[in-house]
């Protein structure tokens, strides 16, 4: 692959990245300890330090294109065992905002990025995940109506799936903070 | 009547865990001329030397064999406690049965057979063994210092300040080498000009220290402590003594467009009589006479001549040969950079603005052609993008040379630092292989222009370099991220491979001590004798040694400066006595052991009678040069070279112990 590099949009994206990070992008090493411990890497297209590298470069088309932002669960595995303390779980979830915000739909993980849709809706209208209505909305939105419904029976035994939503007392709040970052 | 003690080594169960150690001793006893034979623990600690005295004392020992470790580690040991017992210390002989029995054998019995094969050839050749006493060489309490760089300065400043007289030559017209040509030195970014014209000025002002610039090495002969050596000291065409440096001439010379400066490594230009720098020491000029026109044109020009106020220029002085005795040498010749045009794909030379190292750091310098200001070669803009390319020449088995230069991660990391001082919202980009930063505050400097400079390191090597719209796209790879990257830039600065100064294999021939397959000179040890070439009273320092940064080439100036202080501290120097030595009577004047001494150390000497007639020429020996390698004693046709310690009596002494 041929990257050309521009010095400015190099240095606008790096910079736009670095900013919402808090953190240098200079600072990784390249080790790639966080590639070795990152538990969805053989999905990836990159591995995370590629895409810090990347990044550093200016290499955005790539980057925000990529499967990697998307496949990250957070798990911070790779954040906790990083030597330099480089915020890679947090480079992920900069750059999805980027990618989201320059209205970039990810070719192979649109359902993620559904996901993460429905999730912070959610989040935005009960306070906390409201499991039924998350997976009832999911599911509408992703037509994958019966997958995993296998499922529903034994979480409703244990508890993990509430009929009625438990929404936080102050809601005001959560719209504050919403509106906040928006 | 030999009376011989033996003693039998254990090494804790380095050799009896092999060799059945009581039974050796009890076969040793048994020998014809033993008067004892002992096993122990270790006969190297305290108390196992304490049994050899005593029993060389009790039992009026007139040899001692050991059977034990190779002689390279106790032989010493023994022979001092021998010595102090009276013994001779070529008395005592060591049968090695560590390394060449027990360490290689597994079978014990097989083993042990062997160990007391190898001593009993010890106890033969003991038995015909002569005291030998060491030959001691006169020392002339004088170094010379070949090299006015760094390294050399440091060694000459040591050894003058031991109250040592040091010579120091330097080929060009000031000293200071490349240190001097550097802007600021990584880690710290002392200026360096302003650590290294104090020390260059101390140099020049030492009661202690003669300096010889614009001069060279042209002969050296003789050995430690007694060297010849012939310096030429090339015609400056000025009369040093009355020069004051005022710079009257070279401002006049009308030369001053048509020569490349190699001070500021051709970005600029000098006149034909000329001070490299500055700062030079000696600050006096130099006629280059390869481009003078009074020396081109038949005497037409002497502007300078007129200029100068004490009439110091004399267009007639001649090169002059001087000899001096010295005791000492510290080689510290220095090195050169690789030719940067070996890779056409970097377009060295076609593009101006393609440069090395060492011209980006004359452009980094306040006392630079540019004044400090960085500036492209093309066309005096200041760069905003420069590409930086490591392992230009280095690290290249194909191309290049297979080393690492050890230097240019350092320095280009330095450069990139200081370029985005010089120039504010400047990038640089480096291109490398790995980043080697391994001495005191050096990976930090590295990870501070990585992520305080905002340099941007690209792991991989450039391919091409083509000229676009103004630009120099350079094109490249990043193996981390696996791509391949194109960048435009203004400037690009190739990190060169450092080579052995040119000649220095010359030298090294002149000198008499071995150099590697690059022309490095080689130690004599390289972990235990690193300040040593392989000849005695020869010392190494700096580049010329190997790739090596400035506290590393300081550190090996005063490593060579300290031995030999350590050596002038005695009156003579001792040498080993198992030297080579001629038969006179039966000499008969062939020569061929001259031809196979690898050391020099064999001459020819005339034999006369009383009125001075030469009745023989016959080979002599000089005992200060001669390593006792037995070379001669082989190549000898009448049998007259023995070497002291391994006659011929005494190896078939050993030889025939074996016949059963």
């Amino acid at each position: 692959m041929k990257t050309v590099i521009n010095e400015q949009e190099r240095r606008n994206f790096a910079r736009e990245v670095e900013s919402k990070l808090h953190d240098k992008l200079a600072k990784c090493y390249q080790c790639g300890k966080c590639s070795a411990g990152c538990p969805v890497n053989f999905e990836m297209d990159f591995t995370p330090n590629q895409i810090i590298k990347m990044t550093e470069l200016g290499m955005a088309d790539k980057v925000l294109d990529s499967k990697t932002i998307w496949l990250c669960v957070s798990c911070n595995t790779c954040s906790t065992r990083c030597p330099k303390g480089f915020e890679v779980a947090g480079i992920m979830d900069v750059l999805r905002e980027i990618a989201v915000n320059r209205g970039i739909e990810s070719k192979t993980e649109k359902e993620v990025q559904t996901f993460h849709e429905v999730f912070l809706d959610n989040v935005k209208s009960n306070g906390r995940i409201f499991e039924l209505e998350l997976v009832g909305k999911y599911k509408l939105k992703t037509k994958h109506l019966f997958r995993d419904m296998f499922l529903a029976p034994k979480m409703i035994e244990k508890g993990k799936l509430k009929i009625h939503s438990d929404r936080v007392s102050n809601i005001n709040q959560i719209a504050k903070i919403f509106k906040d970052f928006e | 009547m030999a009376r011989i003690g033996v003693f039998v080594c254990w090494c804790g169960s380095n050799i009896a865990g092999t060799v059945d150690v009581k039974k050796v001793a009890e076969e040793a006893a048994k020998i014809p001329g033993v008067v004892e034979a002992v096993d122990y623990k270790y006969m190297c600690s305290d108390p196992g030397q304490n049994t050899l005295r005593k029993m060389i004392k009790e039992k009026n020992l007139t040899g001692v064999v050991l059977a034990a470790c190779s002689p390279h580690m106790h032989e010493n040991t023994f022979r001092k406690a021998a010595v102090k017992e009276g013994l001779n210390p070529y008395f005592i002989e060591i049968a090695n049965i560590r390394e060449q029995v027990s360490w290689v054998h597994e079978d014990k019995e097989k083993a042990t057979g062997k160990a007391i094969d190898l001593l009993k050839m010890m106890v033969e050749k003991v038995k015909k063994n002569k005291p030998i006493e060491d030959v001691r060489v006169p020392l002339t309490k004088k170094a010379l210092v070949i090299g006015g760089g760094i390294s050399g300065i440091q060694a000459a400043l040591d050894i003058a300040n031991g109250g040592v007289e040091v010579i120091l030559v330097e080929k060009e017209p000031s000293i200071g080498g490349k240190m001097i040509q550097l802007d600021e030195t990584f880690p710290t970014l002392d200026c360096s000009s302003c650590i290294m014209t104090p020390k260059m000025v101390e140099v020049y002002q030492h009661p202690n220290i003669k300096l010889y610039t614009y001069s060279e090495l042209e002969e050296v002969s003789g050995y430690i402590g007694n060297f010849n050596v012939k310096i030429k000291k090339k015609a400056r065409s000025i009369v040093e003594k009355d020069c004051t440096g005022c710079g009257d001439c070279w401002n006049i010379c009308p030369m001053h467009k048509n020569v490349k400066s190699e001070f500021n490594v051709n970005l600029s230009e000098r006149t034909a009589i000329y001070v490299p720098f500055p700062q030079a020491v000696p600050l006096i000029p130099v006629i280059d006479r390869s481009v003078c026109l009074h020396f081109k044109k038949g005497g037409k020009c002497q502007k300078c001549y007129d200029a100068c106020g004490p009439k110091c220029i004399n267009f007639d002085l001649q090169d002059e040969i001087i000899e001096e005795k010295v005791g000492a040498i510290v080689a510290a010749t220095g090195y050169d950079l690789m030719e940067n045009s070996l890779y056409g794909e970097y377009g060295y030379g076609k593009f101006k603005d393609v440069i090395s190292g060492l011209q980006f750091e004359r452009l980094l310098s306040a006392s630079g052609p540019t004044e400090g200001v960085v500036k492209r070669p093309s066309d005096g803009k200041t760069p905003e993008t420069i590409v930086f390319i490591q392992c230009v020449g280095s690290r290249d088995p194909e191309k290049g040379v297979p080393y690492c230069s050890k230097v240019c991660c350092m320095y280009t990391a330095k450069h990139a630092k200081l370029f985005a001082h010089k120039v504010h919202g400047s990038q640089s980009y480096v291109f490398y292989i790995d980043i080697r930063a391994t001495s005191k505050g050096y990976e930090e400097f590295v990870r501070g222009t990585m992520e305080n400079e905002g340099a941007i390191y690209l792991r991989g090597r450039v391919s091409k370099i083509y000229e676009d719209n103004g630009k120099l796209i350079v094109k490249g790879a990043d193996t981390l991220s696996g791509n391949q990257v194109e960048i435009a830039a203004d400037m690009v600065v190739l990190a060169t491979g450092v080579i052995p100064k040119k000649g220095s294999d010359k030298m090294a021939q002149m000198l008499g001590i071995s150099y590697d397959k690059y022309g490095f000179y080689t130690e004599s040890h390289p972990k235990l004798r690193p300040a040593e070439s392989s000849t005695a009273g020869i010392y190494l320092a700096g580049m010329a040694q190997g790739p090596r940064d400035i506290p590393e080439s300081v550190v090996s100036g005063s490593a060579a400066a300290s031995k030999i202080l350590g050596l002038f501290s005695k009156s003579e120097y001792e040498v080993e006595g198992t030297i080579a030595s001629v038969n006179k009577t039966t000499c008969v004047g062939c020569f061929y052991c001259k031809r196979v001494c690898a050391y020099s150390a064999i001459s020819k000497e005339e034999i006369k009678d009383r009125n001075g007639n030469v009745l023989k020429v016959v080979a002599n020996v000089n005992s200060g040069l001669c390593a006792g390698c037995g070379a001669c004693v082989n190549a000898c046709f009448s049998k007259s070279i023995d070497l002291k310690g391994y006659l011929d009596e005494q190896i078939f002494a050993e030889i025939k112990s074996l016949a059963v």
